[in-house]
């Protein structure tokens, strides 16, 4: 075991308020519309200056962790992804909730969480070295193919057809592109507006797109927002904890699926959710009651994103490549303590790294606790709160919350106007998950279409470009198989079917 | 696959003619896109973003050819309910933001979220809710002013008025 001395160094009565303090803080953070993890993390990096690397990065660990748990709670109670790694639960956590089971879910998804933040800290702790250079074998058009595997499979998997998925990722992408660009400073689709000139924040998009819509048909009924089929005491763990022993296989492959596609930096924390869902629902038995409130769905993609945290540290401390936007943050912290990061810092400096991991299991234990009791809280604040106060509360965090993100009132204009817009597109079968997907990934895909395209085209081997490295060509053979494994599925069940009759 | 035609037992069963104009509004909206496109000057601007608006197209076009000669399942949502306080939820969040640089967020955000309220308020106001909702908004909109102002340090406006 790697340095047991920096264990008993991570367990002094210091550290554990630091990672209790953290995870309190990231959890409730997380759980705020419009409060990311990054800004959590940025917001005490001055507090973080007088202590020891270590102890400051176990607090910024512990608040990063806290805050991708917390981001369960908006998905599951109110449909609003809190950070964008969140998509997914929504498409089993809200159903659930809307059925009365909204408790057993926020349990679940901690326990899910937990899980996957210690096999995402396991990742990191034993395999950093050798799991980085995967993210070295990404280049830009393996980027840009990874972006459109992950629109292909949200398209594939949200509800709707897969078409209307695939016109919601194009628009999505389209969203991107507006405002300055980024490689050439063009002006691009703003149509002469200035308020469209700063582009579309993702996270205020996301919240409009998926927030504005609830709260417009929260108001127009006087039914309750969430059913409640019992009463409301517990935490419902015994029933959680055998759910998860039950299927944990399913927590497993989903937390290291989670940690393996975290590694690679920008695109990991969005797509990692989504492949351990696509995954989780291909080897379900109940693989029909997937996106109607199948527990096994928000089992896969809490355990997936929690494992993220783990596996974005990977590239982050050994390359010095930053896996998420909280990642770069710490990194900037980093390096403003004086720990260089690279492919020697684990020997020149593994004093603070493993006292941090060890931090940062000993932060993922400390979310079992105090994850249960603010995901109660949370649960019977939304089902005992009144619709009139419920609503302008929501209401109130989503504009305050787009707004701080860059101090802008257009952000919270658009998140406005991309809510109704999206409320519309969901009346005619649109789901808003591929177009903030779409938005997400957009940068990404066209840095690497575009860097691709440039050297393709400088010399002469455009196709060879897109079609001829063995990475981009897998991740190509996946894309197809998302596109077209409803196709294969139904066809191998009639083959069987019509072989079983003979 | 919620996908599937076979699954998708919570949708309508009417046929999709909602979604084949909405396919035909993003048509126009990619061809706006594309022309759009023509005032850019570098390649790297519009090379990605034309391939995007073309498959755009295609996907919009296959859309519309699928609900044509095999009419399905809409897939759309029926949304019952008051649209009425829809729009006004939707106007008093508009209406709270375009004010907030003139008269600041406070006084925005404490007069969209006492509007809200009433939008969604369908109990009878009783007196103890006559007192006690408003004094309960007021607190929410102070502890969030404080958190947002005094710790986490975001400038909020303090609008033209107070300046």
């Amino acid at each position: 075991m790697p340095g047991l001395e920096y264990l008993i160094a991570a367990l002094t009565p210091f550290h554990i308020m630091l990672a209790l303090a953290g995870v309190v803080a990231g959890t409730i953070v997380g759980s705020l519309p419009g409060l990311t993890a990054t800004m959590a993390v940025a917001v005490l990096i001055p507090i973080t200056f007088s202590m020891e690397p270590a102890s400051a990065l176990i607090l910024m660990g512990a608040i990063y962790t806290g805050a991708i748990y917390g981001g369960a709670y908006a998905a599951i109670l109110l449909n609003t992804p809190g950070t964008p790694s969140a998509i997914a639960t929504t498409f089993d956590g809200f159903p659930m909730a809307k059925r009365g089971d909204g408790d057993l879910a926020v349990t679940l998804a901690c326990i899910a969480s937990v899980v996957g933040g210690l096999v995402g800290a396991a990742f990191l702790l034993w395999l950093s070295p050798p799991l980085a250079k995967v993210a070295l074998a990404f280049g830009s058009v393996e980027y840009f193919w990874l972006a459109m595997f992950g629109l292909t499979m949200i398209s594939a998997l949200s509800q709707g057809s897969l078409l209307k998925g695939l016109i919601g990722a194009c628009f999505g992408l389209l969203l991107s592109f507006v405002g300055v660009a980024e490689i050439s400073a063009d002006v691009r689709f703003t149509f002469g507006s200035r308020t469209l000139l700063g582009g579309i924040e993702i996270v205020s998009a996301l919240i409009g797109l998926y927030c504005i819509p609830v709260l417009i048909d929260m108001v127009a009924t006087p039914d309750r927002h969430l059913k409640v089929t019992h009463k409301t005491g517990g935490f419902r763990l015994a029933e959680a904890l055998a759910f998860s022993w039950n299927y944990k296989f399913n927590l497993i492959r989903s937390s290291v699926i989670g940690t393996l596609v975290g590694i690679l930096p920008g695109a990991g924390g969005s797509i990692a959710g989504l492949v351990a869902y696509s995954e989780a629902r291909r080897a379900s038995k109940n693989s029909k009651d997937f996106g109607h409130g199948a527990p096994e769905g928000v089992q896969a993609t809490e355990s997936a994103n929690n494992a993220t945290v783990g596996g974005g540290f990977i590239p982050t401390l050994v390359l010095g490549i930053p896996g998420t936007p909280p990642d770069a943050v710490i990194l900037g912290a980093l390096l403003i303590q004086g720990v260089r990061t690279g492919p020697t810092l684990f020997t020149d400096n593994g004093s603070t790294v493993y006292t941090f991991i060890y931090g940062l299991f000993l932060a993922t234990l400390l979310m079992l606790p105090t994850g249960l009791i603010i995901g109660r809280y949370a649960y019977r604040t939304i089902i005992t709160v009144p619709k009139s106060m419920l609503v302008p509360t929501v209401a109130f965090m989503t504009i305050i919350g787009s707004y701080s993100i860059r101090n802008s009132v257009s952000d919270v204009m658009i998140m406005i106007a991309l809510g109704v817009v999206g409320w519309f597109l969901n009346r005619f079968g649109f789901s808003p998950s591929p177009i903030v997907l779409g938005l997400i990934l957009g940068r990404i895909a066209e840095q690497g279409f575009v860097q691709a395209w440039t050297i393709g085209a400088a010399t002469d081997e455009l196709p060879a470009m897109f079609f001829g490295r063995p990475i981009s060509l897998a991740i190509i053979a996946f894309i197809l198989l998302s596109l077209f494994y409803p196709l294969i599925r139904g066809r191998w069940a009639a083959m069987r079917s019509s072989t079983d009759a003979e | 696959m919620p996908n599937e035609p076979n699954d998708m037992d919570s949708m309508t069963t009417k046929s999709d003619v909602a979604g084949t104009a909405m396919a035909g509004v993003f048509i126009l909206l990619a061809a706006a896109a594309m022309w759009d496109t023509t005032t850019m000057v570098d390649a790297d601007s519009y090379v990605f973003p034309r391939a995007v608006l073309i498959a755009m197209i295609v996907f919009c076009g296959l859309l519309i050819v699928r609900n044509l000669v095999r009419p399905g399942p809409s897939g759309a949502n029926a949304s019952a309910g008051s649209s009425a306080r829809r729009v006004l939820l939707v106007a008093a969040m508009l209406g709270s933001t375009a004010l907030m640089p003139v008269v600041g967020f406070f006084i925005a955000g404490l007069g969209a979220f006492l509007a809200i309220m009433m939008v969604a308020m369908y109990d009878p106001w009783t007196p103890y809710r006559r007192i006690v909702y408003p004094l309960a908004c007021a607190a929410i909109v102070v502890v969030f002013y404080i958190l947002f102002t005094r710790v986490l340090l975001v400038p909020l406006p303090s609008g033209l008025l107070f300046d």
